[in-house]
């Protein structure tokens, strides 16, 4: 009872109430921007949240995230333009609908289904996170090694078409990350003497740079490519047809929770699975892709159902999901948290204060996406050429607010190009991410491990929970070469 | 100057020859690989005389990052040489930008990265914004309004409602 009312008191604050507010209206607008995703807009946030209490500032980026996945799909069926990856399973259905002239229709097919969607993920989190973090209490250095070698595998679900080009930008990142003085000796790695670089590569630079930066590079070296616009307008979604998608809502919910809680698999895939087995299971199966609302509700199920499920590895096991989530995790670390079990032995309120906050963010979502179909032709109409350079503004400013550095400003713009020539060669940045947040925690882990085992390997393969990491990194490599071997087969047929 | 526009649709699909964007790739990753390992990381990480196990080691998670930047770049080489990849619609996009376009880009990014602390954040981001709209030939005056009124709101909202103290400028002071 006291904890209950600790956890209150922590949340129950004006700063939260706004932070979600604004997160989230922050994440629809800049979603719903063709070009802008939610994962610049949570880069971008980050500076901001400096000077926030812990719970405000993380609140304030999950609303963008949450924000985000939603906008996305506003482009996507009005523009046929995907705001995010996760929203071209939208498009499916959404786009015929707007051209019918029911874009209307759709819009609130999709807003509902992703609050529907978001409310069962926040649930599944608040459940499933807790459990998972006793579980991991008993976990040492061994274990860790082996759940982050088992993290690592997600590189493969996050390169794109090209695995190789994935791994290299990962390789990039773990020998970016080990810029500084070394953990165990304290000698110097790649610091080149000088003091910037001695605590290691700032992560919000970095952040900013590879996310943010490249769009801005992007729109000054491309021609303008037109968009088709279609007006938000038509019959609204009845309580009827609202009624007869539930059942398709909660599938693409579960759906979207369970591959959410797996790192790296992604709300793409939630997204298209939760579409293909709505089209199985549905009477009117023949109508999908020319306009079933059954079909937009499948997909943002699928994908919002992700977006709290993504949360359960980061907190119970300090284990980033998706990209967000890595940024999220920086977030924590700026306000000196470690996500993780010990965040639950030591911040329970805290946590429980999170969860509050995000279960609040599912109905702000609602009012906030239903403010933004009404007012969408005035956000879709803002010009790239006048928001590029507020955003670069915002970016380089940021970058400054970290260490107060003009270091940090180059550091940005030096990573926004390589995040440039990475989008031009067709390698993902997101391996790249994950390689420079998750290879210090390898080699943190691998030297303790080493280090409390005298040398002896052996340790690695000590128990249960070993032996269990170890199965599933294999079994996810595996499924990811059969994903890969399908794909390239899929494309010889096709050519 | 005047923006290009393009249709995507319009463009056809062709391959490439064998000096292809991945074969150039898997090429300059390479030579920075074995850059990386046989100049960076024996000059520029030290490493103690009294290690027991050489993964202990300060060089071991760079060497091992190191040396699979090296194979994959190899294996990225011999891929594009064996089978070039496709033009893609989106790369003709790429072409033909006016050189003056990203050369104003260039100029706003170098304002801020080495004129940041001398002409101060306010001064920096107006030279910058301004640029940057005559870069994408915006005609509006209201726009250009814009340009000086962004950067002193958002320097404000850093200065005291963040408490992030962006520099004023050494030349004003």
């Amino acid at each position: 009872m006291e904890n209950f009312s600790e956890v209150l008191t922590l949340f129950l604050s004006v700063d939260n109430f706004v932070a979600i507010a604004v997160g989230v209206l922050v994440g629809v607008i800049v979603g719903a921007i063709p070009g802008l995703t939610a994962t610049m807009a949570v880069a971008l946030a980050l500076p901001f949240t400096f000077s926030l209490e812990p719970v405000t500032a993380i609140l304030l980026l999950v609303g963008i995230y949450k924000g985000g996945m939603y906008g996305g799909s506003i482009t996507a069926i009005l523009i046929r333009t995907p705001g995010s990856p996760a929203a071209a399973c939208t498009l499916l259905d959404g786009y015929p609908l707007a051209q019918q002239g029911k874009a209307k229709k759709a819009l609130k097919t999709a807003l509902y289904s992703s609050c529907v969607a978001d409310l069962i993920s926040n649930i599944a989190l608040i459940f499933f996170a807790s459990y998972l973090a006793k579980i991991a209490l008993n976990f040492g250095p061994p274990e860790y090694f082996w759940l982050i070698c088992f993290s690592l595998t997600i590189i493969v679900s996050v390169s794109g078409d090209s695995v190789v080009k994935g791994l290299i930008a990962a390789g990039l990142g773990v020998i970016v990350s080990s810029i500084g003085l070394d953990a165990v000796y304290g000698s110097q790695r790649l610091t080149f003497d000088s003091y910037d670089l001695m605590d290691r590569v700032s992560f919000i630079p970095l952040l900013i740079g590879l996310f943010a930066i490249p769009e801005v590079f992007e729109f000054y070296t491309s021609k303008v490519v037109p968009h088709i616009r279609t007006a938000a307008s038509g019959a609204s979604l009845t309580l009827a047809e609202f009624k007869r998608c539930l059942k398709t809502v909660i599938r693409g919910s579960l759906i979207g929770v369970v591959i959410g809680a797996i790192p790296g698999t992604g709300a793409t895939a939630a997204a298209f699975i939760s579409y293909s087995e709505a089209k199985r299971n549905s009477p009117r199966k023949n109508n999908f892709g020319k306009g079933e609302i059954e079909g937009v509700a499948a997909a943002e199920a699928g994908n919002n159902g992700v977006a709290g499920a993504t949360m359960i590895p980061l907190l119970s096991l300090g284990i980033p999901g998706d990209v967000i989530t890595a940024i999220i995790l920086g977030a924590f670390m700026i306000h000196g948290l470690t996500p993780g079990p010990v965040l639950f032995q030591e911040n329970l309120t805290m946590v429980y204060a999170l969860f509050c906050g995000i279960l609040v963010s599912s109905a702000v979502l609602l009012i906030v996406g239903n403010a933004a179909i009404r007012y969408f032709s005035l956000i879709a109409e803002i010009p790239k050429s006048i928001l590029l350079p507020i955003v670069l503004m915002f970016c380089v400013y940021g970058a400054y607010a970290v260490n107060n550095s003009t270091f940090d400003i180059g550091l940005m713009l030096l990573f926004g190009l390589l995040g440039f020539i990475f989008n031009r060669t067709g390698i993902a940045s997101a391996p790249f991410l994950i390689g420079f947040i998750l290879g210090p925690m390898f080699e943190d882990n691998l030297r303790r491990t080493f280090l409390i085992s005298k040398g002896d390997p052996s340790i690695f393969f000590r128990g249960p929970i070993t032996w269990l990491f170890i199965a599933l990194t294999i079994a996810s490599l595996a499924f990811a070469a059969y994903r890969y071997w399908q794909n390239r087969i899929a494309a010889t047929n096709a050519s | 100057m005047k923006n290009v526009e393009i249709d995507i649709a319009e463009i056809q699909e062709r391959y490439y020859g064998r000096f292809n964007p991945n074969s150039i790739l898997g090429a300059t990753f390479a030579l920075v690989a074995i850059l990386f390992l046989y100049y960076l990381v024996p000059n520029y990480i030290e490493e103690p005389g009294y290690l027991k196990n050489p993964m202990l080691s300060p060089r071991f998670i760079p060497l091992v990052a190191g040396w699979l930047v090296l194979t994959l770049s190899i294996v990225m080489l011999i891929e594009g040489l064996l089978r070039p990849p496709k033009h893609t619609a989106s790369e003709e996009l790429h072409s033909g930008i006016p050189k003056l376009r990203w050369a104003l880009m260039m100029a706003a990014c170098a304002i801020y990265m080495f004129l940041f602390e001398q002409l101060g954040a306010i001064t920096c981001g107006i030279f910058a914004s301004l640029f940057l709209f005559l870069a994408s030939s915006v005609r509006h005056v209201w726009v250009y309004l814009l340009g000086f009124a962004f950067p002193v709101v958002v320097s404000l909202l850093f200065i005291h409602v963040l408490n992030v103290p962006l520099p004023v400028g050494t030349i004003w002071e």
